[in-house]
């Protein structure tokens, strides 16, 4: 039936549309980072000159390097550490009845909406005086604070979907809670709590206002904040080449985290009610 | 254990005991100076807190860290570990608005007696950055003054004033020439340093003493000039939103006629357009009132030494090697940093660099200081958001408009 | 083992008659979840509720972070200045305008986006990965992006659309340039909160509607919509929350000249460069309190959250 070409040929065009403007700013800021020096102020879209210097000149710099490092380093500890803690809240909330409940919700979600802009120099502070300023504790410990909230809420929409009648029936028929929770509901757990560690190392992965005010050498400092302190060609010019070759190196894994994980971060932010 | 033998453990024994002893034993070699400054591309600084750590003869080494590359940024830091009482930055490398600030909090131990003395080859107007209530807080080690550069194929004589080179800037819009006048027109640092250099140069200034604001007539000349320049065909369509770099960039396209920036513009345009760079001139700035030379608003950094630091004597010792002679010409020849020593502007190895060398010396001997207060990053907010965008400035009140603004900037109580 | 004795499962299984064992059980449920969620609790308590106390302390201060032994306690004058500042009500109104253009957009688009997700078989995989990409780019490198897109002589977009101006050198241009760099950045994220919507809506009633001749449009409406609700409303609830507090997309920009100046940027602006904690920490409980309003009047006025789909 033509309609049916015609819808098809509808969906097709929305996804080509939705292609282009997903991929516009990405293929936009790879095109700067190989685009000759001379060049940049020419307002083309392709590299007219290319030239690689600007990936080898980030790469050369230790500042850009172990700013890479760190912020894989401290991303993943605080998504394992965050997941691992929300687990328990998030069970205790979606199974538990528990005079609170709403009370720790309430404060959860006060804390995810509390501009972090200004909760930056009480912890400055708090971190100077107990020798954590400039080190991966550092940022670990606000990032997986500020990172609960969303876990707990994701976890605890996944736990509530697991019936519960499967763990009475392990227990029936002879397992200890324990046994019960490995063997039956921690598989059937596992993809929301994949999900939300990768929702967790992305706002770890993100994030720039805290790396910038809690850390100060290369020791600690990750990625976004070093951006800012690329120097350019001269005390004024901007190193719009550095910037962009630092964002596509900083992109990269994101994007392979994502195409290869879509099903699950699908899955995760539609409450589980799309597996893909 | 036992498939070690006794022979075996006791080696063992003895490589951790030498493990233990190398571990605890702590370094004892000298102390390291943690010189804090921005970023410099070239790798001048790093090149000068080698040669002072080896001039050291053994008694400290300086290791050189970097701050943001945005001033704002900068201060920030700065401000945020020396608030903090942190003893980890020795020598702090300010910007020159930032004397006042860090003194007023106690944070910079004053150059006295010997100390005062060595800073006697500095030129007048970067020594000036560095004295707050009588004292001296930081040595000079670089500077900074805007001159006018301009198309030498499109205009033969360059202006001596701003009323002269607006009218060029018209002869030329009208002719369908390159006609733009390049200057930093956006929300940020840039916009006070432009309207400090015309109030200077109109012979006022921005405040009377640290809290007193003193604006009169001026002021209202210097606002009238930026107004007149963002309604003119002169201006670039981007000048609110220019700093140093897009003029740089726009001048170097050839769509202007005149440019207003720092000598940065100088070796990159060699390197960018060397045909473009034949024509271009450089003169002095341009005065606002016919005869009177300009007061040009100067930039640059002054080391200080920080009161927490735990080697005070070895900072002094040690910005004094930084900022001598031999390191200045380096910073000047291979980083593009002016010097603040009256004796670099005579050498012959900076008049190949430096062709303007004369200008720089002449505009730094007799500049215009940006307001020295402890309240200056709110006084500067306070001008930038009453100037911007330039071409909105309403002549007839934009005075008022600064007054109250920078009121409430010297108030505690008082957005801005 | 008898079932009473169990910890954690909340149905009961066999019928107790006396209310002793009841008591014990629940008191060993509770007991297990104070527990569990102790751990949350204590990192919570310790590392965000003491800083959010510290600036409403801060709020009621006279304080510069300069002079820490010269702190006043001066009640709600802080107060009473912001809410009186013309500066104040002209942000306000700053970040309403972006919040409230950037979210419609994103509902529109991501409604767009969500339904192709949907709808896509071929290649379903592939859309959707593709489609998520800007969830995944840092936003400041997603600000970065836009604004080198829009410079005047650098970017691509002026060339495109012929113009001559600077775009970012009228507040109207900024706007344009904050707007649809935010709206890129979080449509995918939009998008997926709708899908989790849409793929709830039964079939079998679009099924019913097309045989009693219901066009495409009218399906849309009359069905996909309504049963959409519960999921429209936590997604904009979720998005208007962050969006109040955008700050990283301004800053690059341009810093919040040219009249883009959001809340966000006027509290970093009183508290970091001018080191007036006081005033700064006013505007930021005054924004928490703006996200608050909005959170209540979502929950309790439009309903969002009330369903299963949308969580607690």
């Amino acid at each position: 039936m033509e309609s049916t070409f015609q819808k098809r040929l509808g969906w097709s065009g929305a996804v080509v549309l939705i292609a282009l403007f997903a991929l516009v700013p990405v293929i936009w800021i790879i095109s700067l980072s190989l685009k000759d020096p001379t060049t940049i102020g020419d307002g083309n879209f392709f590299p007219t000159k290319f030239t690689t210097s600007n990936y080898s000149s980030i790469f050369k710099q230790s500042i850009f390097t172990d700013a890479l490092r760190n912020s894989i380093g401290i991303a993943l500890i605080s998504t394992v550490i965050a997941v691992f803690i929300a687990c328990f809240a998030a069970y205790a909330i979606a199974r538990l009845d528990f005079p609170g409940k709403n009370v720790l919700l309430l404060a959860s979600l006060a804390i995810a909406m509390f501009p972090p802009i200004s909760l930056v120099g009480p912890l400055y502070n708090l971190w100077r005086n107990i020798g954590l300023y400039d080190t991966w504790p550092g940022l670990i410990i606000p990032y997986m604070t500020f990172a609960l909230p969303l876990s707990i809420f994701v976890l605890s929409t996944f736990f509530r979907e697991i019936p519960w009648e499967l763990e009475q029936a392990a227990q029936v028929d002879g397992a200890t809670p324990y046994q019960a929770f490995v063997k039956v509901i921690a598989p059937l757990a596992a993809p929301g709590i994949f999900t939300t560690g990768i929702l967790v190392f992305m706002i770890c992965w993100n994030d720039f206002v805290f790396a910038s005010t809690l850390t100060s050498t290369n020791s600690a400092e990750t990625v976004p904040a070093a951006i800012a302190a690329f120097p350019g060609a001269s005390q004024f010019t901007e190193p719009i080449g550095t910037i962009a070759a630092a964002a596509v190196v900083v992109t990269i894994p994101v994007i392979i985290i994502v195409l290869v994980f879509q099903r699950r971060i699908v899955a995760g932010l539609t409450a589980g009610a799309v597996k893909g | 254990m036992r498939a070690l033998g006794k022979g075996g453990l006791t080696g063992l024994a003895a490589v951790l005991a030498a493990l233990a002893i190398a571990a605890c034993g702590g370094s004892s070699g000298p102390p390291t100076l943690s010189w804090y400054i921005f970023p410099e591309p070239s790798g001048s600084f790093a090149h000068a807190a080698q040669v002072c750590s080896k001039a050291s003869g053994g008694k400290y080494n300086i290791a050189l860290n970097t701050l943001p590359t945005d001033a704002d940024g900068q201060r920030q830091e700065l401000v945020r570990r020396l608030a903090a009482k942190d003893s980890s930055i020795d020598i702090i490398g300010m910007d020159v608005t930032y004397t006042p600030e860090f003194a007023d909090a106690g944070w910079l131990r004053p150059w006295i007696g010997a100390n005062r003395d060595a800073l006697k080859g500095d030129l007048p107007g970067p020594l000036a950055t560095a004295s707050w209530k009588g004292k001296i807080y930081g040595a000079p080690d670089n500077s900074n003054t805007q001159l006018l550069w301009y198309r030498k194929d499109l205009v033969p004589n360059p202006p001596k004033t701003w009323a002269e080179m607006l009218a060029d800037a018209k002869k030329l819009a009208q002719e369908g020439k390159p006609h733009y006048i390049e200057i930093q027109g956006k929300q940020y640092e840039g916009l006070t340093v432009w309207f400090n250099t015309l109030v200077d140069s109109a012979g006022g200034t921005i405040l009377k003493g640290p809290r007193t604001v003193s604006l009169g007539a001026s002021a209202q000349k210097a606002a009238a000039i930026i107004h007149a320049l963002a309604t003119s065909p002169a201006a670039d369509p981007a000048l609110s939103n220019s700093d140093e770099n897009a003029g740089r960039l726009a001048f170097e396209g050839g769509t202007a006629a005149f440019e207003l920036n720092y000598p940065f513009v100088y070796p990159s345009i060699q390197a960018d357009d060397p045909k473009l760079a034949k024509e271009m001139g450089y003169t002095n700035y341009p005065s606002v009132n016919a005869g009177q030379p300009a007061k040009v608003t100067i930039g640059g950094s002054n080391l200080g030494v920080s009161r927490f630091s735990k080697y005070p004597q070895y900072a002094f010792e040690a910005i004094k090697c930084l900022t001598n002679a031999a390191n200045q010409k380096v910073d000047a020849i291979k980083g593009g940093l002016p010097p603040t020593l009256a004796s670099l502007y005579n050498d012959p190895a900076l008049a190949k660099p430096y062709p303007f060398k004369a200008l720089i010396k002449q505009q730094l001997a007799d500049a215009g200081i940006r307001p020295q207060t402890p309240a200056y990053a709110d006084v500067t907010i306070a001008i930038q958001k009453a100037l911007s965008p330039p071409g909105s400035i309403d002549p007839k009140s934009v005075l008022s408009t600064l007054n109250s603004q920078l009121k409430a900037a010297l108030s505690s109580g008082a957005l801005i | 083992m008898s079932a009473i004795q169990a910890t954690g499962t909340g149905t009961a299984t066999e019928q107790t008659p006396r209310r002793r064992h009841l008591t014990d059980r629940v008191k060993a449920e509770r007991r297990l979840a104070y527990m569990l969620i102790a751990p949350a609790v204590i990192v919570m308590v310790l590392v965000a509720i003491w800083p959010i106390i510290n600036t409403f302390i801060l709020s009621l201060q006279r304080a510069d972070l300069r002079f820490p032994q010269n702190n006043q306690f001066i009640g709600f004058d802080n107060y009473g200045s912001v809410l009186s500042s013309p500066l104040w009500w002209a942000d306000v109104a700053h970040t309403l305008i972006i919040t409230v253009f950037s979210v419609s957009l994103e509902l529109v688009l991501g409604m767009l986006v969500a339904l192709a997700m949907h709808r896509v078989i071929f290649a379903r995989g592939a859309v959707r990965a593709v489609a998520l990409i800007p969830y995944g780019i840092i936003t400041v490198v997603a600000a970065y992006s836009w604004r080198y897109a829009f410079e005047l002589d650098s970017g691509w977009i002026p060339g495109l659309f012929g113009i001559k101006s600077d775009p970012l050198a009228s507040t109207t241009g900024s706007y344009i340039a904050v707007i649809i760099s935010e709206v890129w950045k979080t449509t995918p994220f939009m998008a997926l909160l709708l899908l989790g919507g849409l793929a709830l809506v039964p079939d079998e009633l679009h099924e019913a509607a097309k045989v009693d001749g219901a066009s495409t449009w009218q399906r849309f409406w009359k069905i996909t919509i309504p049963l959409m609700k519960p999921a429209i409303l936590v997604a904009l609830l979720f998005r208007t929350l962050d969006a109040i507090r955008i700050y990283d997309t301004v800053v690059i920009f341009n810093n919040g000249a040219h009249n883009t100046e959001t809340l966000s940027v006027l509290a970093s602006n009183q508290l970091l460069n001018r080191l007036n904690l006081g005033l700064g920490s006013t505007v930021s409980v005054l924004l928490f309190v703006l996200v608050g309003i909005i959170a209540f009047l979502f929950i309790k006025v439009f309903g969002a959250g009330a369903s299963p789909t949308g969580g607690d």
